[in-house]
């Protein structure tokens, strides 16, 4: 599938494969598997060794990088149009023909595991990882991403490659393209490029592991010494990208938390949990998100306390509010402003060409909407009360999940 | 890239970048109000003073604001940094006139309430308090300690020092807005959906008759070297990875030499992937998951940096690589196609930052903020491709030497330590 987009502004091309794999093929055993694999893809091919990628797409200035979430696993390159070229050509070699040899897997294992630590050095990766896990009981988004150490440290070569190629191919591959020429000769190079490279026979049936329902309160706790400010998370059962309700969860995320969290900033100071929870020194930071995934996911509320306030009181502020957002809908002040973070959000996004076409991929890729525009109309047509019925259709007790990160005294 | 610039009659200077196709603006408003104009003694008093700002003005209470900004749907953010506090925003282009007048509320008539005040310290103490146990926040903060005197303005992070906020009055966050917050040596920047003209009127409007208070009063400070190498190491409990900062302090902006800096940061360690250091230490020994190195742009000498989060066993091998790379740079050891591969990295990133409407307004502002003349765009390409082999080595050598530095690393016990 190839998807291309006319961005006129700047002499670039961004150029995102997004393939699809991720935690959510994933069974415990390998999990990270599809994180690790995407450090290989950096470690070369016949046509081109180790580090001859860094250094051509580092000679174009190109911002490049790449990414795995639970869905999917994503490579971008954004360079000046004239070298769009050389990135199809890379990327369609990488997609078939990366080496994963022996001695890079090792290698890069130490590299994963550092990653791996860095993360553990954040509570909220901590505190989140655990939250996700006793959300699910049998999909593998309970798994996570990057995998458990254990898990990385054991992960053999063999198992790479198989995942490498059975999941790497054109027939399981997004192609989206953003740039300053013609969408038809964009796409039109882009298929070219792809066209020739052999699909995969082993891609087999989708993942399927329904999670039950959710028959009550689950609730966790970590504790670690020293770590940071207390924390309080909860994770709200929510449907897939694909339901019909997902552009009012998108809005109701706006109405309780702004479109940009962070306590230094000027904006989202009207939603409803700012007012609640940070401007009643309760919290230093509040946040509730909610993401477009494959499969339903979490709608994801928390906050970072202020030192001599307690998690109860956040959590009974923050339970107060979710209750509240389900039982009075928003004005019609606040859904004004909720309506246009939303739409400003949305072309902040698209006015930079690699957010447009990620944009345009993640859409694309969780089933979502047909096109940017197919969503923003979604979003546009979202009312004050399908936002209110989203609130009461999620934040029930029995899909619940808590968590708390009590820092304690170091030995 | 096509720039437009205009001036008040107050001596704020305007620049403005439009971009077809788009529907945003990208707005940045520097004053002269960043930890270098701070009084000295006084580090956080500036961030204090910003942050207080954000929370209403004479005519609109916190909660009026907040409704203003988010009617708009715009995002804003007001930081302090080493040479400017910089107020930067993104609106939907039609929203710049209403934009600009909610920053020239913020910025002229401001409510610094005592109220306000103790919240904004309630926040900034908490956020000191999360900084104590946050390894990169630990490591910037000593290695500042280290290099920097104790009244000199980089001393400290912008986020200041705990007893100044705690005891920081009203009164004094009042006098600082009235003596720092002012038109002359301002820059407002516009890139994106909008004209010079409109951005004209619109910034005449808003801040047409703002005057200049009294005389700035100029801050006496002193030249920085490090005579040796200094290390610290601080233990942060239960966590996983250490933080490595090893560094220097770095020259002016307006240093002829800053041109050849950038290329020599990047050949030796900017980037993970593209720089000797991040090659050696990640991708040929697998030491560490980042590594790269930073300098900053200020009237002063800003640090220059190198950042690696390394498990503790390695720290002490990483350390010792990311020197010995530098010292091949010090004595030429450099490979023709890695200087130019720095070379084309930087000037190709100059036209894939034009891929933004803040990447332009951000190009823009450090060409204004250190007056580096109207045709910078043009001669700032051929002056990178223009950098010598010999001009790299000089510069890492007078910098960068790896002899004398200040290494900072902050995480669990190393292993020596625990033994």
């Amino acid at each position: 599938m190839i998807h291309a987009l006319e961005a006129r502004h700047a002499p670039v091309v961004s150029l995102w494969v997004w393939y699809h794999v991720g935690g959510r093929n994933e069974v415990p055993g390998t999990t990270g598997m599809s994180h690790f694999l995407e450090h290989m893809l950096f470690k070369g091919t016949p046509s081109h060794p180790k580090g001859d990628l860094d250094r051509l797409l580092a000679r174009y200035g190109a911002q490049w990088n790449a990414f795995t979430n639970e869905d999917v696993t994503c490579y971008f390159e954004t360079i000046p149009k004239a070298r769009y070229a050389t990135a199809l050509e890379l990327e369609a070699d990488r997609m078939r023909n990366a080496l994963i040899s022996l001695e890079e897997t090792e290698a890069e294992r130490t590299v994963i595991v550092s990653e791996r630590e860095g993360l553990e050095n954040d509570p909220s990766f901590l505190l989140g990882e655990e939250l996700q896990a006793v959300a699910f009981s049998r999909h593998p988004y309970g798994q996570g991403v990057i995998g458990s150490k254990d898990e990385i440290k054991l992960m053999g070569r063999d198992g790479l490659y198989a995942h490498y190629r059975r999941f790497y191919a054109p027939n399981n591959a997004y192609v989206v393209v953003a740039g300053d020429d013609d969408a038809e000769r964009l796409a039109a190079m882009a298929a070219d490029a792809f066209a020739k490279l052999e699909p995969s026979k082993e891609l087999g049936e989708p993942p399927k592991a329904p999670e039950p329902p959710q028959r009550g309160e689950r609730r966790i706790v970590v504790r670690r010494a020293g770590g940071t400010l207390p924390l309080v998370m909860m994770a709200y059962r929510a449907p897939r990208a694909t339901d019909s309700t997902a552009p009012a969860l998108t809005a109701l995320a706006v109405a309780l938390s702004g479109t940009s969290g962070g306590s230094d900033g000027a904006s989202g100071r009207s939603s409803r949990l700012q007012r609640a929870i940070v401007e009643k020194g309760l919290a230093t930071d509040v946040d509730a998100s909610f993401r477009l995934t494959k499969d339903p996911n979490l709608f994801w509320v928390d906050a970072t306390l202020r030192p001599e306030v307690t998690h109860a009181d956040v959590e009974k502020a923050l339970l107060a509010e979710l209750d509240r957002i389900a039982r009075e809908p928003i004005t019609e002040a606040e859904f004004a402003r909720v309506r246009r973070q939303l739409m400003a959000a949305t072309a902040f996004a698209t006015d930079t060409v690699t957010w447009r076409a990620y944009r345009c991929g993640e859409i694309l890729s969780t089933g979502a909407a047909a096109s940017i525009a197919d969503w923003y109309d979604k979003l546009a047509a979202v009312t004050r009360d399908q936002i209110t019925a989203a609130a009461v259709a999620t934040f029930p007790e029995r899909s619940r999940n808590v968590g708390w990160f009590v820092p304690e005294a170091a030995d | 890239m096509k720039v437009e610039r205009r001036r008040l009659d107050n001596g704020l200077r305007i620049a403005v970048a439009p971009i077809a196709d788009l529907r945003s603006t990208a707005v940045l408003f520097a004053v002269e109000a960043g930890a270098w104009f701070e009084p000295v003694g006084r580090a956080g008093v500036a961030r204090l003073t910003a942050q207080t700002m954000l929370r209403g003005t004479r005519t609109k209470s916190a909660d009026a604001f907040a409704d203003a900004m988010d009617a708009l749907g715009a995002v804003a953010r007001l930081d302090v940094g080493s040479h400017a506090a910089i107020f930067s925003a993104q609106c939907l282009g039609d929203d710049l006139g209403a934009l600009l007048s909610l920053m020239s509320e913020v910025l002229r008539t401001p409510a610094l309430a005592p109220d306000d005040v103790e919240f904004v310290r309630g926040q900034t103490l908490a956020q000191l308090e999360r900084d104590e146990r946050d390894t990169r926040a630990v490591v910037d903060r000593v290695w500042r300690e280290l290099v920097y005197p104790k009244l000199h303005p980089f001393h400290a992070p912008a986020i200041g020092d705990a007893a100044v906020v705690r005891l920081a009055t009203p009164e004094e966050i009042r006098d600082y807005h009235e003596t720092a917050i002012r038109p002359d040596g301002g820059i407002l920047v516009v890139a994106g959906a909008t004209t010079a003209d409109a951005v004209a009127k619109a910034a005449a409007r808003s801040f047409g008759d703002w005057h200049v208070g009294g005389p700035r009063v100029a801050r006496d400070i002193p030249e920085v070297a490090l005579a040796a190498t200094i290390r610290r190491t601080e233990v942060v409990p239960d966590k996983t990875q250490s933080d490595v900062l090893i560094g220097w302090p770095g020259m002016p902006r307006t240093d002829p030499r800053f041109v050849a800096a950038r290329v020599t940061n990047m050949v030796y360690a900017a980037d993970t992937f593209a720089s000797r250091a991040g090659n050696v230490i990640r991708d040929q020994l697998g030491l560490a998951y980042y590594v790269f190195s930073g300098m900053g742009s200020s009237r002063g000498q800003s640090p220059w940096i190198v950042r690696m989060g390394v498990n503790p066993q390695n720290v002490t091998r990483a350390i010792e690589v990311a020197l010995e790379e530098l010292r091949k740079v010090t004595i030429g050891e450099i490979a023709d196609d890695d200087l130019a591969l720095a070379k084309d990295k930087l000037v190709g990133e100059l036209d894939v930052a034009l891929e933004s409407p803040g990447g332009v307004a951000s190009m823009v502002m450090e060409a204004e903020l250190f007056d580096l003349g109207e045709d910078h765009f043009e001669r700032y390409p051929r002056e990178l491709r223009a950098v010598s082999k010999e001009q790299v080595v000089e510069t890492a050598r007078t910098f960068l030497p790896p002899e004398r530095h200040a290494e900072v690393v902050a995480g669990p016990p190393l292993p020596d330590l625990a033994a």
